[in-house]
Parts: structure tokens; C-alpha cells; sequence
């Protein structure tokens, strides 16, 4: 990484390295090219076809920006309260008086993920009824699992000596979470995070199945009325947003790296 | 008398959960304000188990532990860390953060102000001999192991806190850092005073670190708990002895200091000096080689008839780079030197690095010829009286008297 890159430097290069950004830059311009030129392309394709009144519906600037914002709300929702309820319950699960539960709730949460997703959404409808909210709980359900075992996984491999160092030298309990452990178990956490949330924007998709909206409903429109057009928008579009989480994902995890690691 | 405890373990034990036999069993020991108990026995003896009971990051099984006078478990854990220092094997500084982060943390924790921590860090920093300027803002990752070391005697130190406890601090560097080390460890704590616990499983460190060393056996169970002096003389049993290991005599070159024998002169010249006439200097004195020293007094090399070339103007760059040592440093330190540089003396110098005077093999030797006839005389059994003390008082205090004549 840039500090290693700058050992012997000044100390002050060590610390904010200049070339951040554009270490960032040079590691990540790709896949926004990439998303631009693809979305360009989809755009001029449709452009050029005389589309029909079914597919006019669908493919006009206000139906995608609301089926876009359902999607991207859900994803958001979904994201916020998993890395709430994973990573708290992670920290939890990783304190001394707790650990020994850590594999029963590893082992729920893998129950959340190995059901089919579609199967999860239906079964929790039928329970809950369908809508926003029941997308929701099927959606954290579903993408808990990586967050909860990264934070654990994460904090678990957070030298012992270096949690014994802190409290020996006379730091709270809190202190020795917020300032040691968790920046150094960021990195694995933050890969969870970014796992979860392409999976979120993934199965989101499905959401459309109990009427919660989202890119969904273009793929099943698609498929329905035979809609080539609506239908590769719609696989577009969540492709592309899956692909763009995963980048800012990817750009965040390399901006909060803690230093001296490695 | 009580009053002068700063630690005491009272019939202390310790049994591991899921373990048949307790790791330390029925210690009681009760250590003095100021002083510095080396506790030092084979690995896996409980040495670093008994030292964790005191800052409880291990509590008793049984026993009570008091730190001045307090009870520790009447003590909430982390004010009572607060006013231990707690330095281990390999710094265990963290990685993330910079050194003046590192040694910051605990003030940060106690409320101090910005720029009250910013004072201390550097002030800390002096102290342990790093450059603020320069280390300040580095990465644990960025510094030697020595250094890190250094660093993580500062952040033990941050709070100043009355008591310190040592585990291995200096088991991760090679021979020469750790006597550098140790030799600074102890400039430091004849200006802080503190009461340390230090545990080391080399038994030479003990020797040279110790106010008073507990030699520990299985279980933590104390063999023998005495001065350096008394150990060495008198050991309890034969598996302390054992543990001594052989030649007694020779492990008191750790417990002499160089300040306790008379220094030879040698005769100093700067760089400027020319060849010519240092060697007639040589010639007419006899001397085996001469000095050079910097304008401030501080020894560069030594120089012999065979560096010098006549017809070269200076003594820039000739000769043996001088290995120095520090009236504080042990008789082992000193022949350590001389090895090294394979020259037969040793510059001694003050705190600043200047010239103070020679530590010649031969009266290394003398002294080593003296401390094995004590030895050889005690083992005939008429020793007791005149068993040698060295001059030196234990506490460092002055550097010792200079013999040699001008
Ligand atoms: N957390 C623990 N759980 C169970 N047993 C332990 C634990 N820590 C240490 N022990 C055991 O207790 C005994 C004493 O360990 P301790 O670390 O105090 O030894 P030590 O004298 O410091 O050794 P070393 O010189 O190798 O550091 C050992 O037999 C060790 O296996
Ligand atoms: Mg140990």
C-alpha cells in the first residue's frame, strides 16, 4: 500500500501520502468507463427501435426513474438495518461473556441465506402479507449472513495480544472496540458490507413478486409480454447497479484501509 | 517498614479453567517502593501468569494481591491499569495508529487536553531517546524493533504511573540493542523511581536488571527471592544453582558495573593531528594506539603504528572505530565490546558520549582473577566473611570514583 511505498520518507509523507487519490484513481477508473459506454449503448439500441405501446409503458424516463428509486430504496433500507442488527449483533457475539453463542446465530443466519430467496419472499408474504415492509425482512434475512460472519470473523482475528496490550494499558472496554478493534477488522467487515449489498441489489428484483416494485418489474414484464427490449433494460439496469455498489464499495474499503497493516 | 511496600501477594493462586494443575500456586512475595524485582525462571513457569494477576488481566483463583495497600479487586480494572504501566514482548504497540497516537492513547482516555498530550508524547519521546521531529507521526510498521520497544516504554510511561510491570520488554532484540536497552532502561528509572516487575527468562538480564530477582520454579513457586549479590553467592538449592548455571564468578561481570573499576587514560588526539607525530608519541610512550576524538571530546577511533602512513597529513578515517560503553553498563557489556571490535579496550563515556577514560582488558582481567578467587575461597568454605561486594551501590546512584592517574 502507499504507506509502505513512502517508508523512510518524511514522516508526515508517510502519513497523508499525495498520492491517494490517484492511487484510487488509477485502481478504479475502469468500471465506470465500462457502465458508461454499456448504458450508452442500451440507450442508442433502444433509441433506434420503434417501440411499441407495451413497451413505450415501461421504457420511458418517468416509469424507470420510479422503478429505479423503489429499487435503490429497498438496497439502501435493506443495507442500512442489516449492517445495524449484523454488525452490532457481530460485536455482540465476539465479546467474552457471549462468544459461545456465535455458532447457533452463524447457524440462523445461514438458514436466512440458504432458503431461495423467491421461497423466502413467498413464505414470509404469506405470513406477513405482501409489500414493501415484507420485502424488507425477507431482503435483511437474506443478506445478513455475510455481514454477521465478517464482523465475527473480523474481530476475531484482531491480534489478541494487541486487545491485551489495550486493556493493560488501561483502556475501557469501549475504548479497546472503537480503537482497536474495529479499525482493524474494518477491511473484512467492509467486504461484507459490499457482498451484502450486491446481493441485496440482486435479489431485490424480486420484490416485484410480492407488489414492492424495484428494476423487477421490467424483467418480468419482459418475460411476460415478451418484451425483448423491456426485458434486457430491465437485466441491464441491475447488472449496472450491482456493478456500481460493488465499485463504491470497493472504493470505500480502499479509502478507510487502516494504516500500518501489511 | 509497611509503609515501604508498593506490591504484595499474599498466597496467591491461579488454576486455568479446564486445567488440572493451577499455573502458579501459593505465591507470596512483597515488593518495595522503587525498586525492580526481576521474577526469571523457565518458560511455561508462570512467570508472565503471576505478573497479569497484578494489573488482573488474570484474576486470582485464590490469594489476595494488594497495590499499595489497596486491595486490587476493590479497584475498578481499568483506573487500576491506569496506574500500572505495561509494557510486552514486542512493543504490542498498535499498528494502526502513530507512535505519538500510541503513547497519547492513555492521557486521551484520562481527559488531558490536546495540547497537554502533544507535550507529554514528545517529552516522552526524549526521554526514551527517539527524535519527536522524526517519530512522531510514524507507523509502529516504520520503526526498528529496538525502537518500537523504546516506544512502547514510553506509552507504559504516559500516565506516570507509579508502578510498572515488564514482560520480556526486551526479548525480541539482538544482544547489542537489548544491552543498549537495558543500559537506558536503567538511566531512565534512576530518574523515575519506580517499582517495577519485570520478567525475563534470561537469567543474565536478571542479574543485571534486578534490585532483587525471584528465581521461580513449576507452579511460579519461589526458590529463591534475593539480590543479585546473595544469588550468586549463596544459592538456595541445587536447581537454582543449576539454574545460575556454571562459573558464578563470570555472571558477576553482569552485576559489575564499569564504573566500579578504575579507568585507564588514553592519550587523545583530533582527526587534525598529524601522522608523524602521533607516531613518535607512540614510540616514546609506548602506548599500544592513541585516541581520536571530536571537538566536543567524543572517541572516534583508535589509531596504531600500523593505521599510520606518514605521508598523509591527517587522521581523518584511520584506524579501528572505538567501541564505547557507559560507566552504568556491566563488565559483560564491556569484553562484549572489546570482541566485537576485537580492540583490547573500551572508551567509557558519559551521557553525552564524551570521553571519560579507558577500560583496558587487563584490568577486565583483574577483575575477573579477583572474583574467581573470591569464588574458589568461599568454595573452601572460609568465604563468608570475605565475600567480595562490588563497591557499587545498588542503586546506581553516582557513577563511581575514577582511578587511573594522568
Ligand atoms: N489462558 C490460559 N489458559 C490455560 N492455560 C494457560 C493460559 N495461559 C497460560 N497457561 C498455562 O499456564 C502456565 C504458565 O504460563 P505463563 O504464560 O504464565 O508462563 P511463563 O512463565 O510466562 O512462560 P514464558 O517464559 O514461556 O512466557 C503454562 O503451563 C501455560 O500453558
Ligand atoms: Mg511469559
Amino acid at each position: 500500500m502507499t504507506a509502505t511505498a513512502h517508508r523512510g520518507r518524511t514522516a508526515a509523507a508517510a502519513l497523508t501520502p499525495p498520492s491517494r487519490w490517484r492511487t484510487l484513481l488509477r485502481s478504479h477508473w475502469a468500471m465506470p468507463v465500462v457502465l458508461a459506454v454499456t448504458l450508452l449503448a442500451t440507450y442508442l439500441w433502444i433509441r433506434s427501435r420503434q417501440l411499441d405501446d407495451i413497451e413505450r409503458r415501461s421504457l420511458n424516463a418517468d416509469a424507470l426513474m420510479r422503478m429505479l428509486g423503489e429499487h435503490l430504496r429497498l438496497t439502501a433500507l435493506t443495507t442500512v438495518v442489516v449492517v445495524t442488527v449484523a454488525v452490532g449483533t457481530g460485536i455482540l457475539l465476539t465479546r467474552p461473556a457471549l462468544r459461545w453463542i456465535a455458532p447457533a446465530a452463524t447457524a440462523l443466519a445461514n438458514i436466512g441465506q440458504a432458503t431461495p430467496a423467491i421461497g423466502l419472499l413467498v413464505l414470509l408474504s404469506i405470513w406477513l402479507g405482501i409489500g414493501s415492509t415484507t420485502a424488507l425482512i425477507g431482503l435483511v434475512a437474506y443478506a445478513l449472513l455475510p455481514v454477521l460472519q465478517n464482523t465475527i470473523v473480523g474481530l476475531n482475528q484482531v491480534d489478541r495480544k494487541l486487545v491485551e496490550a489495550g486493556r493493560g494499558i488501561g483502556m475501557s472496554p469501549l475504548a479497546v472496540l472503537t480503537r482497536v478493534e474495529l479499525p482493524l477488522a474494518l477491511p473484512v467487515i467492509l467486504a461484507g458490507i459490499r457482498t451484502a449489498l450486491v446481493l441485496a441489489v440482486g435479489v431485490a428484483t424480486l420484490a416485484t413478486f410480492i407488489n414492492a416494485g424495484g428494476l423487477g418489474e421490467l424483467i418480468v414484464t419482459g418475460i411476460k409480454l415478451q418484451r425483448a427490449p423491456v426485458l434486457v433494460c430491465g437485466a441491464i439496469l441491475t447488472a449496472a447497479l450491482a456493478l456500481l455498489l460493488d465499485w463504491l464499495g470497493g472504493v470505500i474499503a480502499d479509502l478507510f484501509r487502516p494504516r500500518g497493516l501489511g | 517498614m509497611s509503609d515501604d511496600v508498593m506490591i504484595s501477594l499474599d498466597h496467591v493462586s491461579k488454576r486455568y479453567r479446564g486445567q488440572k494443575v493451577p499455573a502458579v500456586e501459593n505465591v507470596s512475595m512483597t515488593i518495595h517502593r522503587g525498586e525492580i524485582v526481576v521474577l526469571v525462571g523457565p518458560s511455561g513457569c508462570g512467570k508472565t501468569t503471576t505478573m497479569k494477576m497484578i494489573n488482573r488481566l488474570i484474576e486470582p483463583s485464590s490469594g489476595r494481591i494488594t497495590l499499595d495497600g489497596a486491595d486490587v479487586t476493590s479497584l475498578n480494572p481499568t483506573e487500576l491499569r491506569r496506574r500500572i504501566g505495561y509494557v510486552i514482548q514486542q512493543g504490542g504497540l498498535f499498528p494502526h495508529m502513530s507512535v505519538a497516537t500510541n503513547i497519547g492513547m492513555v492521557p486521551r482516555m484520562l481527559g488531558w487536553d490536546r495540547r497537554r498530550i502533544d507535550a507529554r508524547v514528545d517529552e516522552l519521546l526524549d526521554l526514551v531517546g527517539l527524535e519527536p521531529g522524526q517519530f512522531r507521526n510514524r507507523l509502529p510498521q516504520q520503526l526498528s524493533g529496538g525502537q518500537q520497544q523504546r516506544v512502547g516504554v514510553a506509552r507504559a510511561l504516559a500516565a506516570d504511573p507509579p508502578v510498572m510491570l515488564m514482560d520480556e520488554p526486551f526479548g525480541a532484540t539482538d544482544p547489542l540493542t537489548r544491552e543498549h536497552l537495558q543500559n537506558e532502561f536503567l538511566r531512565l528509572q534512576e530518574k523515575l523511581q519506580k517499582t517495577i516487575v519485570f520478567v525475563t527468562h534470561d537469567f543474565d538480564e536478571a542479574i543485571k536488571m534486578g534490585s532483587r530477582i525471584a528465581v521461580l520454579g513449576e507452579r511460579s513457586r519461589i526458590r529463591q527471592f534475593d539480590t543479585p549479590e546473595r544469588l550468586l553467592a549463596a544459592p538456595a538449592d541445587e536447581t537454582v544453582a543449576q539454574f545460575i548455571g556454571a562459573g558464578a564468578s563470570l555472571k558477576q561481570l553482569n552485576l559489575r558495573r564499569v564504573g566500579s573499576i578504575a579507568y585507564d587514560e588514553a592519550h587523545l588526539v583530533t582527526s587534525q593531528e598529524s601522522p608523524a607525530a602521533v607516531l613518535r608519541h607512540l614510540d616514546e610512550s609506548g602506548d599500544w594506539a592513541v585516541l581520536t576524538v571530536d571537538g566536543e571530546r567524543r572517541p572516534l577511533r583508535w589509531v596504531g603504528p600500523r593505521d599510520l602512513r606518514p605521508e598523509r597529513d591527517t587522521l581523518d578515517g584511520v584506524g579501528i572505530p572505538a567501541p564505547t560503553v557507559e560507566p552504568r553498563a556491566t563488565l559483560r557489556d564491556a569484553l562484549d565490546a572489546m570482541l566485537t571490535c576485537g580492540c583490547g579496550a573500551a572508551v567509557v563515556v558519559d551521557d553525552a558520549g564524551r570521553y571519560r577514560g579507558v577500560l583496558g582488558i587487563d584490568r577486565l582481567m583483574r577483575a575477573i582473577t579477583e572474583m574467581r578467587e573470591t569464588e574458589r575461597s568461599r568454595d573452601r568454605g572460609v568465604a563468608e566473611a570475605s565475600y567480595y561486594r562490588p563497591p557499587m551501590p545498588r542503586t546506581l546512584a553516582a557513577p563511581a570514583q575514577r582511578g587511573g592517574a594522568r
